[in-house]
């Protein structure tokens, strides 16, 4: 029985491909661990100049020792209601603080970041963005990262 | 996910907590938890200090516990916004 009717036959609904993993190995445990957060929530401090609704690939560092109060959300992307009443929800830095003095985890890293995720130019945030944040990191000698996004 | 894999890549392992678990692991993020939270609550109900500390806790954890690419581990915190 021949399984192929039509050769070369494709589908006209755009299948998304999920990218070659990628995957560094755990080295220390978590208590020993210097921890940076991000998150695409569109966190920044009230001081900094706030995300272009549009589209912005550009990030924002926050001091790790920014009071919960210092910071706000622009992201047009989604309900910003729960994120407005406790930036906690996104941006978890009280939580942070607390489980460093805990030591659940060894510190908190000096620079968490902020960036407004969910589209925008992709190739953008695959060739600078995405680079450049990690490049902070490394600076900060950061062992592991957590992220809010999606 | 860009993000993430972009410091992935540069030799820092990485987790996201995720609100839609599915499009995180179609999109290539390396590890993956999922509390069961809208957007905008990744962490949990806002004020719930028990429920965000639980979620990173959980989130520590799967990142020491997660052993190949692109798991998801799905978090026993469930937190509906009131729309």
């Amino acid at each position: 029985m021949k399984l192929s009717v039509v050769k070369g036959l494709q589908s006209e609904i755009f299948v998304p491909i999920t990218p070659p993993a990628v995957w560094t190995a755990m080295s220390k445990p978590v208590k020993e661990c210097r921890v940076a957060f991000l998150t695409a929530g569109g966190v920044h401090l009230k001081s900094q100049k706030p995300f272009a609704l549009a589209g912005d690939f550009s990030f924002r560092e926050i001091p790790s020792d920014t009071h919960a109060d210092e910071l706000m959300v622009t992201h047009g992307g989604y309900d910003n209601g729960d994120v407005n009443k406790d930036i906690n929800a996104m941006m978890p830095i009280d939580r942070l603080r607390e489980l460093a003095a805990e030591g659940v985890i060894g510190e908190v890293s000096p620079r968490l970041i902020g960036f407004m995720g969910g589209g925008g130019n992709v190739k953008k945030f695959e060739d600078e963005t995405g680079p450049d944040i990690a490049k902070v990191l490394k600076e900060d000698k950061v062992d592991i990262a957590l992220l809010t996004a999606g | 996910m860009i993000v993430q894999r972009a410091i992935e890549a540069a030799g820092i392992p990485t987790i996201i907590i995720a609100a839609l678990p599915p499009v995180a692991k179609q999109q290539g993020s390396p590890r993956v938890s999922a509390p069961l939270v809208p957007m905008g609550a990744n962490v949990g109900e806002p004020h719930n200090v028990a429920m965000q500390t639980g979620v990173l806790k959980d989130t520590l954890k799967a990142l020491e516990t997660i052993d190949s690419f692109g798991k998801i581990v799905p978090l026993p915190y469930e937190y509906k916004a009131k729309v």
